[in-house]
């Protein structure tokens, strides 16, 4: 299946690189052949709905809730050695679960299933999942980039955010941090950049400098990071002290204001301010989905009901049956005034017949004022109309008389 | 509303109005023309009780159906009934052959005397252990009688609150689990008495377990907090708040347990080295303790100690440990401490916005009644001066076009698709008209506008009883007005545009 604007995007492609029209014509079948697969669109409504069944999602969730399970117990060398085997068939048996789901969501969508950002994740995992087994086979068995590969496996739990609406929807809140999150992390880093260099000149440099801390760049990122989380630094600032650099306290302590209190609040301050403006929008847009959606129900009420009374008054064995008042007539004649029917709502009580008389009389009023005026524009134009000709002829006999 | 009503031409087929046909479809719901229509007039109730109550006419109903079956519509009552206005129309406690106990007990509940007198009885509660506490270690001879007095004190409390409890579960036992406060309570008095049945069951010695759960004593002093209205607003909001960051804390567990099992791997080697002196090696070891180091590391404590710590053995590759270690900082204890800290904030906010909600609100509700009053006010007042009203006041009503009333009814009469409820004030005496006089200021279009909403708004329910042929009528003839006044703003149009059209000539 295919979508209109792809096809024509198609199409203009072509042209744009200058084909000639059969060439042109040929691209576009070819186009059409591929992604029209009117053969089968009944067998890929029935994938699509078993993906978005309940069974499905269910089936993924224990499976990845198990999976989670089974590499919590792998870290445990008796357990792992215990149950060996267990562990070898049932991380088969999880691999193929999730590259089943992904063929399976791939053969329903090809081109917009790399749209969606789970689904991305999605490949990433799989990506990872092979990591182990082609480092193994690359590097040899005693390569110390395996446990690493072993770690990143963890990973496969982020598989469960995309079957849990209320995590979904906190990420899409959030998501509209991250430009901000991104930007002050970069600020940070200039600064350390800087106070780094700074660091490194001042206190690593010469030979009685203290090298522990500040002897290279990496090594002055740390300490400056260990001084902005403020954690252990009067350690590093006793470090510095015992070296004989009096004059480092300004140093830290002015880092340590710059960076830890301004830089670290302001993330606070500003990471308030855009969680609360994306929930407000966020939560301004469930509420217009939603009332646009009752005013979607009752317009079908509504529509639904008249339908419903025009099929009755077309039904209706004989013609006579015109109007709906004629319709409703026989109904009518059953109601007699002694039956009392009691009712709540707002149109049928008497402060509401009583606002709403007073309104049409001010309308009425209204109505009546502005016919008034109507009336005196319309004199106003005649005398208008009659004065033009006798002010002519006045003024030009004004002008003989002058001459 | 008489019976006897002016004709309306009846043959009058209009074209679509939405108003008129928002009127005519709550006249087919009020009535349920439709099912009527459809035959199955069965399930609408035709007759009521006063015909039933007649012995001739209820003879001729018992005719008209062979299996002699009345079908009884009841009309369900929108407000919620309490337990106790039911308990008293209940069988159980009406035709009890004993003493209603459940009714006595409710009204024990309720006593202002009985509520603070088990108030009162908390606070001493937590005085007596304030004075046991200190006394439990002495020696001292003349300390006895006070701290017998003492014990005895708090089996008494305890034995008025066990007794609270019961009078409440002879009141209601269903209601009293319903509610999370009689479940707090429920559950400290059970471990108060918990200790006691251990001993008598047998198990002997003086454990851990049992000096625990004698100290859960205290936790009686936190009944407390279920009785001041001001405490229960504060508790129920810190949980509401913490309610909307579930599934905050729910992706914060998920990446604890991913950084926790990768740092596992990660500091395989650290773990597993030789290298004497190592201070933090049993920190990755296995998955519990990997939790524990993860959680020390969102809290920023020796980070970068563990990490020179780890340094030191060769076979760890700096790189990604550093990595490691530097991406936690930064995404669990930077972002996501501010992340809940951001949270926090809004949910705190939003709620002190709902409360001064709450106010706004009942203000509105106030100034929709007044409006309401004014309203009709205004209208008998027209009535009996409105030739000379119009003649003094035409200078400031602006020519508006029939268009603005037409969208002003517009939004009057899609309301009445909503159920909303709204009352007449009890009393009809105002306390204060002085707005009457800002009235004359502003026309009588901006003045409905601005109070429409504060109408629309107001939720105090509101029966009103009609004859059923006036309200059909009432229904026919408010759908014919809207059509005459679609016609007259059509002829208004018609008329200005003759007057645009005469300009030319």
């Amino acid at each position: 299946m295919y979508m209109e604007k792809d096809y024509i995007l198609c199409k203009i492609i072509c042209i744009a690189l200058g084909y000639r029209t059969s060439q042109v014509k040929l691209t576009t079948f070819c186009f059409v052949q591929f992604f029209d697969r009117r053969k089968d669109t009944e067998y890929c409504a029935y994938v699509k709905r078993f993906i978005e069944g309940r069974f499905f999602s269910m089936l993924m969730i224990s499976t990845i809730s198990l999976n989670a399970l089974c590499m919590v117990l792998q870290t445990d060398y008796d357990i792992k050695n215990y149950l060996f085997l267990v562990f070898e068939v049932v991380e088969v048996l999880f691999v193929s679960v999730y590259c089943f789901e992904f063929c399976i969501k791939l053969y329903v969508d090809p081109l917009g299933y790399w749209k969606n950002g789970y689904n991305l994740l999605d490949v990433v995992i799989i990506i990872i999942l092979s990591v182990p087994f082609h480092v193994r086979k690359l590097f040899g068995r005693h390569c110390p980039y395996l446990n690493i590969g072993e770690g990143i496996q963890s990973l496969r739990i982020l598989k469960l955010i995309p079957y849990s609406r209320g995590i979904k929807t906190l990420i899409t809140a959030l998501g509209q941090t991250i430009c901000t999150v991104a930007s002050v992390m970069i600020l940070l880093f200039l600064l350390m950049f800087i106070f780094a260099i700074l660091g490194f000149s001042l206190f690593g440099s010469s030979d009685g400098g203290d090298l522990n801390n500040w002897g290279n760049l990496a090594v002055a990122f740390f300490t400056l990071f260990s001084l902005t989380t403020v954690d252990g630094w009067t350690d590093l600032q006793k470090d510095l002290d015992e070296r004989g650099f009096g004059l480092s306290r300004a140093f830290t302590i002015f880092f340590i204001l710059l960076g830890s209190f301004v830089f670290l609040s302001m993330f606070v301050g500003v990471m308030i301010f855009h969680t609360e403006d994306s929930i407000k929008k966020f939560k301004k847009e469930l509420e217009n989905e939603r009332h646009v959606a009752l005013l979607q129900e009752k317009q079908n009420i509504l529509k639904k009901q008249q339908e419903e009374v025009s099929r009755l008054m077309q039904k209706g064995t004989n013609s006579e049956y015109k109007t709906f008042s004629e319709l409703v007539k026989g109904f009518k004649k059953t109601l007699r005034h002694s039956d009392p029917m009691v009712l709540e709502d707002f149109c049928t009580t008497l402060p509401f017949i009583d606002i709403y008389l007073s309104t049409l009389d001010n309308q009425d009023n209204t109505i009546s004022k502005l016919q008034e005026l109507y009336y005196e524009m319309v004199n106003v134009l005649n005398q208008m109309l009659d004065d033009i000709p006798t002010k002519k002829r006045s003024f030009s006999s004004e002008k003989s008389v002058e001459f | 509303m008489s019976a006897e009503l002016p004709e309306v031409p009846e043959n009058f087929e209009p074209t679509a109005v939405a108003r008129a046909d928002a009127v005519r479809s709550r006249l087919i719901d009020t009535f349920s023309l439709i099912d009527h229509l459809r035959g199955l007039s069965q399930a609408v109730p035709r007759h009521n009780l006063r015909e039933f109550l007649d012995p001739a006419r209820q003879r001729k109903l018992m005719l008209g159906d062979h299996h002699q079956l009345v079908r009884f519509s009841i009309r369900p009552a929108y407000h919620r009934i309490p337990f106790a206005q039911r308990q008293q129309c209940r069988l159980r406690v009406c035709c009890n052959p004993w003493a209603p106990i459940s009714l006595w007990a409710g009204w024990v509940l309720r006593k202002r005397i009985f509520i603070n007198f088990v108030n009162c009885l908390i606070f001493l509660n937590t005085i007596f252990l304030m004075i046991e506490i200190e006394l439990v270690n002495t020696t001292d001879v003349r300390m006895l009688p006070i701290m017998m007095a003492l014990e005895v004190g708090s089996w008494f409390i305890l034995f008025v609150f066990i007794l609270e409890i019961l009078l409440f579960w002879l009141y209601n036992f269903f209601l009293f689990w319903k509610s999370a406060w009689n479940l707090f309570d429920f559950f400290v008095t059970t471990l108060s008495l918990l200790p006691e049945i251990v001993v008598l069951i047998g198990v002997t010695g003086e454990s851990v377990w049992l000096q625990l759960l004698r100290i859960c004593r205290v936790l009686r002093s936190l009944k407390l907090f279920a009785r001041f209205r001001q405490i229960r607003v504060i508790i129920l909001a810190l949980v509401r708040a913490l309610k909307t960051m579930t599934f905050l804390l729910v992706l914060l567990l998920i990446f604890f347990y991913i950084f926790a099992l990768a740092g596992i791997y990660f500091f395989e080697s650290y773990s597993r080295s030789d290298i004497q002196d190592l201070e933090y090696q049993m920190y990755f070891m296995n998955m519990p303790n990997s939790l524990v180091t993860v959680f020390i590391l969102f809290t920023l404590d020796h980070w970068y100690a563990l990490l020179q710590d780890a340094w030191r053995v060769p076979a760890l590759s700096k790189a990604f440990s550093s990595l490691y270690v530097i991406l936690w900082l930064l995404l669990g204890s930077i972002i996501f401490r501010n992340i809940i800290v951001a949270m926090m904030v809004t949910n705190f906010q939003a709620i002190r916005n709902e409360l001064s909600e709450e106010a706004t609100h009942s203000e509105m509700q106030h100034k929709a009644s007044i409006f309401k009053r004014q309203i009709i006010k205004r209208r008998l007042n027209q009535k009996d001066g409105e030739k000379a009203k119009i003649r003094s006041s035409s200078g400031h009503i602006a020519p508006q076009t029939s268009h603005h009333s037409a969208s002003l009814l517009t939004g009057e009469m899609s309301q009445t698709e909503n159920l909303t409820k709204t009352s007449v004030p009890k009393d009809f005496t105002a306390p204060q008209e002085y707005l009457l006089v800002s009235d004359s200021l502003v026309d009588w279009e901006t003045h409905v506008h601005q109070n429409l909403h504060g109408l629309m708004e107001m939720d105090q329910d509101e029966q009103v009883v009609w004859p059923r042929d006036s309200l059909f009528r009432y229904f026919e003839l408010l759908e014919k007005l809207q059509y005459n006044i679609e016609e007259r703003k059509q002829l208004q149009e018609f008329a200005v545009k003759a007057l645009i059209n005469l300009k030319d000539n």
